[in-house]
């Protein structure tokens, strides 16, 4: 990668030819990439970018394979407890009711909640089913742009992987009281969170930007 | 050399790159159609009046309790803290440490660590870049495992409901420890990260 020693010249590039860091706008000559390898920052170490194989036809697998789950997921019992001949049952949906029926300041959280363990990551997954058929079918590429550009600023408001953890916990927390047992809705709500990661891999930013402007050799059908 | 000395901005979107125009104060990214900026507007100002919104509402957070467990009619009143201890008290010392690491260690790391930044940005701090580029990366990064109690209590107060006999409620004080997440978490969104190697003197800060 080319350092800033040459930076008369750099100024008299082409965009094309040129790329700067985002995290610290370093500018730099664009290198070329292969297939899976990836770019980072000289100077603060930010991946730039990277290049995957057959990014949308492995991406439209993954989200489809999400959205599957996602109502399994979020209405299937997570868990079951039993106290005193009593028995209750959690999914991911009556959480989100039972903190909003205790009504008040607490139907903020409720709402917190809802917003990120099942509205921003359905969302998410279907603003990118959206771009990635406008890229395959090629049509709608500029409502594609919009709705990939509202994805990136809801993107770190899906919640799957910290809403596991919190199962985790609550289940240490009831063992000694409750005994829980584990319901389907659990490996449903696995599944769809390693899908989910598995997509955010895949699905490489830099060659979604470019397939929708436009580049289609970049993202090789 | 930075993108902004050869005239050229970085869309924060899309990471197109743009020829600054000088003439138009609504430039629009040529690719993606979002607006270009040199840097993101008033980000120390928002940054810090989103933060000191945060510092304030981590007081009641940390005082108030986050939830209460009733049972047989008596009730006992959580807070984030007594949670910690409560679970060191039944053995469960590994799930202690990771709710004390996300309710306060990341609460306390962030709320200092951004104001930190804001304060090396302002007073041309010589610290080093590079450190403090990982810093405000990891900040952003771990921001949102600190909602960890507020999903436990989620799932704890809908299973945990059987009237008299046994249930649990939420508390004020979760509504508060809720605030701050969010707010911290908008505020390391609107920091912009750039700032921090704009004022230092070479481009050449690779340790």
């Amino acid at each position: 990668m080319s350092e800033s020693a040459d930076s008369t010249q750099l100024s008299a590039l082409a965009l094309e030819d040129l790329v700067a860091c985002h995290e610290c706008d370093l500018l730099m000559r664009k290198p070329a990439l292969a297939d899976g390898e990836r770019a980072e920052c000289p100077r603060c170490g930010f991946e730039l970018y990277s290049h995957n194989h057959q990014v949308v036809r492995r991406s439209l697998a993954l989200v489809i394979a999400a959205l599957l789950l996602y109502v399994p997921a979020n209405f299937l019992p997570i868990m079951q407890i039993n106290v005193l001949g009593q028995t209750a049952e959690d999914t991911v949906w009556s959480g989100v009711l039972s903190l909003y029926a205790a009504g008040g300041l607490l139907k903020s959280i409720a709402l917190v909640v809802f917003l990120c363990s099942m509205v921003i990551p359905l969302l998410k997954l279907l603003m990118q089913l959206a771009v990635l058929l406008s890229i395959r079918w090629n049509i709608g590429r500029s409502y594609g742009l919009l709705l990939y550009r509202i994805y990136h600023h809801l993107r770190e408001w899906g919640m799957l992987e910290v809403y596991l953890m919190g199962i985790l916990v609550s289940i240490v927390k009831l063992v000694d009281i409750a005994s829980p047992t584990l319901d389907v809705g659990l490996g449903c709500f696995i599944a769809l969170l390693l899908a989910q990661v598995w997509l955010e891999v895949t699905m490489s930013p830099h060659q979604i930007w470019e397939a929708l402007a436009g580049g289609d050799a970049h993202a090789r059908h | 050399m930075r993108a902004i000395d050869a005239g050229i901005l970085i869309c924060v979107e899309c990471h197109e790159l743009n020829r600054q125009d000088a003439d138009n104060d609504d430039q629009r990214c040529t690719r993606c159609g979002a607006k270009v900026h040199a840097r993101r507007p008033d980000s120390l100002r928002r940054t810090w009046a989103l933060l000191l919104t945060a510092a304030l509402m981590y007081i009641p957070a940390n005082v108030l309790p986050i939830m209460t467990v009733y049972s047989l009619g008596k009730g006992q009143a959580d807070t984030i803290m007594s949670g910690v201890i409560e679970l060191i008290h039944y053995d469960m010392v590994p799930i202690a440490i990771v709710v004390f690491v996300a309710s306060i260690l990341v609460p306390t790391f962030k709320l200092v660590g951004l104001a930190l930044l804001l304060y090396s940005v302002q007073r041309h701090q010589p610290l080093s870049a590079r450190q403090r580029g990982w810093m405000y990366r990891f900040i952003e990064w771990i921001g949102r495992w600190s909602m960890l109690d507020i999903f436990v209590i989620t799932v704890l107060v809908a299973l945990v409901n059987f009237g008299s006999l046994a249930r649990i409620e939420a508390g004020f004080g979760a509504v508060a420890f809720c605030s701050v997440v969010v707010l911290t978490m908008l505020a390391a969104v609107t920091f912009d990260p750039r700032l921090i190697w704009d004022n230092t003197e070479s481009d050449n800060d690779h340790d």
